[in-house]
């Protein structure tokens, strides 16, 4: 185990745990606010194509995030419409927006580059580069050699952490996940606060997709996500519906992740299929050992009707 | 009166949606440039349009058909069990290997793998199935995970263990096809296997007291507690059922028309799966009628690409619709809103007609 072995799998570790911790972080978002959305793999499609698209016709990364987000609002607006309008049943709808938003993706893909077209490429986002401290042994490349969205990502894991704990709106936003009606009779606007929260997810969702395509992949493939939207789901409940433990729970797939592709490098005699289980292992073991459905927000996943008693 | 109202709702929806989806994809065609009416005619006319086609969409149908039974049984327990492609996969794999290994050949060879999918595919229904009712854990992402497991256990099968030249296995032995039935058609005794598997089904939940008391489980976990019904154990066999359903489907898929392991297959069985079964209502017969009208939609679509040139990818999208609107729909005549609507508008018809 020498130095750089460690270094270049640690840094790996980061860039794979940031889309995941964008895709949880808006799976967080939309839990807090009683929203169980299974559709986040599907939003996550939708954002790396419509990130990789706007990247490719502007050459700006920074538009395609943007562009990425919007699409996933957009996409996530079907899935609030028949959740809190009509109270669908948030599995149920969330499975239906896995099916459309990649089925779209692809489609528009196809059309816009042409059937058997050869993949399209666009340029990464620069990393940042911070003289001198990027030459620290260690941490050095770790944290001051990414790219902006890295910075971007653990700020947001910051500012969740402060909203849902010391500002009175995160409260507000709790209690409609927790307690609906109770919320209702404060006057906060239960509805708003739901549409709000989906419009959050899939802004998030977008961003994690579109990471995918401008920092990390230079293409669009299908299946790009690649499950991550689920894992996402898994990291919410693993940590314990608070931005720290998702924090947590991100960089532990994260580092997964960046082990199995070593490993598979490493030793060429074994089928590389088996690395390639080990985040969706994982996944299930850390559910098993952590296992409880009774810690998350109370009223998560249970459609609200505004007359009911 | 009021029952048949409701089940005209239960009918009605579904059959809006799809005009409803149709709609939206003649305007995609027409965005496109091509011909609605015209494309609309190709792919209808290249799922029925002749004997051969026909034969083509059954045997489409096929592996659909299990896997949207699979989902739809776990789910009239309560269970949503989105893990039919790995089962499905998992099975195919296991029929291989058993087949391959051992040698067998005709009948016997059939037979087992055919046994041998459906226990493997039973096992991989049992892991969600445990960790649930020992561990309280979401059944959804235990079972997506396993998805992936199987789709990357096949991978080692066809390239690493019992490759070819190609990345992917050598087809079965000849004498383990299954036989077509019909000269001219495609579809194979795979299909009947599964309609038969569809009957089973639709025999066990509404003529039987333990397929009522599962459907009791479905519908009210805590009444069903009450009643003292073992709802841990009927969740469990649901779930082993289901996965048993996915894996056969997918032993008779493998002999029936896939023949050997190779990259791509089986994927989005199970998803497709889960929608054919939410479009269906959880109806065993209706899921297979949806099954086989999805199956026609991608038959034509290829038909449909070739002669006006329209992307196949426009039928991905009609299906995504079909349920997006479906549930959508069966969700909008469930609210109380349109319940008073509905009583409005009979009450007036009455009035009048007084």
């Amino acid at each position: 185990m020498s130095g750089a072995f460690i270094t270049s799998v640690l840094e790996a570790t980061v860039r794979m745990a940031v889309p995941l911790l964008f895709i949880s972080l808006a799976a967080l978002y939309s839990e807090r606010a009683g929203m169980v959305n299974i559709g986040l793999e599907g939003l996550a499609a939708v954002g790396a194509l419509a990130g990789f698209m706007m990247t490719y016709i502007t050459g700006s990364c920074w538009g395609g995030i943007l562009f990425g987000a919007l699409a996933g609002i957009l996409v996530n607006m079907i899935y609030a419409f028949a959740t809190v309008t009509l109270c669908a049943n948030h599995t149920v709808y969330g499975m239906a927006v896995n099916l459309l938003a990649p089925a779209l993706a692809s489609f528009i893909y196809r059309v816009y580059f042409g059937e058997g077209s050869s993949l399209m490429q666009i340029t990464l986002m620069p990393k940042i580069q911070v003289p001198v401290l990027q030459d620290i042994p260690f941490v050095g490349p770790l944290l001051f050699k990414q790219t902006p969205m890295v910075y971007l990502a653990f700020a947001l894991v910051i500012l969740t952490s402060v909203f849902f704990n010391r500002t009175k709106a995160g409260l507000t936003y709790k209690a409609v996940g927790e307690h609906p009606k109770a919320a209702a009779t404060l006057g906060i606007n239960v509805i708003g606060m739901k549409y709000l929260a989906c419009a959050i997810c899939g802004a998030l969702s977008g961003i994690g997709g579109a990471y995918l395509t401008t920092c990390y992949s230079t293409t669009y493939t299908e299946g790009i996500v690649s499950g991550r939207g689920f894992i996402a789901l898994a990291a919410v409940i693993f940590g314990r519906w608070t931005g720290g433990g998702v924090l947590i729970a991100c960089l532990f797939f994260g580092l997964c992740d960046a082990l199995q592709i070593r490993l598979q490098v490493s030793s060429m005699s074994i089928p590389y299929q088996f690395f390639q289980m080990i985040p969706y292992v994982a996944t299930v073991v850390v559910l098993a050992i952590v296992g409880s459905k009774k810690a998350g927000p109370k009223a998560n996943g249970i459609p609200y009707r505004k007359e009911e008693r | 009166m009021g029952k048949l109202k409701k089940s005209l709702t239960v009918f009605l929806v579904p059959v809006l949606s799809i005009l409803l989806a149709f709609g939206i994809g003649a305007i995609i065609m027409a965005a496109l440039g091509a011909n609605p009416a015209e494309a609309m005619k190709a792919l209808f006319q290249g799922a029925f349009g002749s004997k051969g086609s026909i034969g083509t969409t059954l045997n489409k149908a096929t592996p659909l058909i299990f896997t949207s039974l699979c989902a739809c049984f776990a789910y009239k327990c309560g269970v949503l069990n989105l893990g039919g492609e790995g089962q499905f996969l998992i099975g195919a794999t296991a029929a291989f290997c058993a087949v391959h290994c051992s040698g067998a050949m005709g009948l016997p060879g059939i037979l087992l793998g055919l046994v041998v999918g459906t226990v493997a595919g039973g096992i991989w229904g049992l892991i969600p199935g445990i960790l649930k009712i020992t561990r309280g854990l979401n059944e959804m992402i235990i079972s997506i995970m396993l998805n992936y497991v199987a789709t990357l256990f096949m991978g080692v099968i066809y390239t690493s263990w019992l490759r070819e030249k190609m990345p992917q296995t050598p087809p079965v032995d000849n004498s383990l096809k299954l036989a077509r039935i019909i000269p001219g058609m495609r579809f194979t005794w795979a299909l009947v296997i599964a309609l038969a598997v569809g009957l089973l089904l639709y025999y066990f939940l509404y003529w039987t007291s333990s397929g009522f008391k599962l459907r009791a489980v479905g519908l009210n976990m805590t009444a069903s507690r009450f009643n003292g019904f073992p709802v841990k154990r009927y969740i469990l066999l649901s779930f082993v059922v289901s996965g048993a359903i996915g894996g056969l489907g997918g032993a008779a898929d493998l002999l029936g028309t896939q023949f050997r392991l190779i990259n791509g297959y089986g994927a989005g069985y199970g998803f497709d799966g889960v929608a054919m079964a939410l479009i269906g209502q959880l109806h065993p017969i209706a899921t297979m009628v949806v099954a086989i009208f999805f199956a026609a939609l991608r038959t034509g679509a290829t038909a449909m690409q070739v002669s006006t040139g329209v992307p196949t990818s426009v039928s991905d999208i009609i299906q995504a619709l079909v349920i997006v609107f479906s549930v959508a729909g069966m969700a909008l005549t469930a609210l109380p809103e349109f319940e008073a609507f509905r009583l409005r508008l009979t009450s007036k018809k009455g009035g009048e007609s007084a």
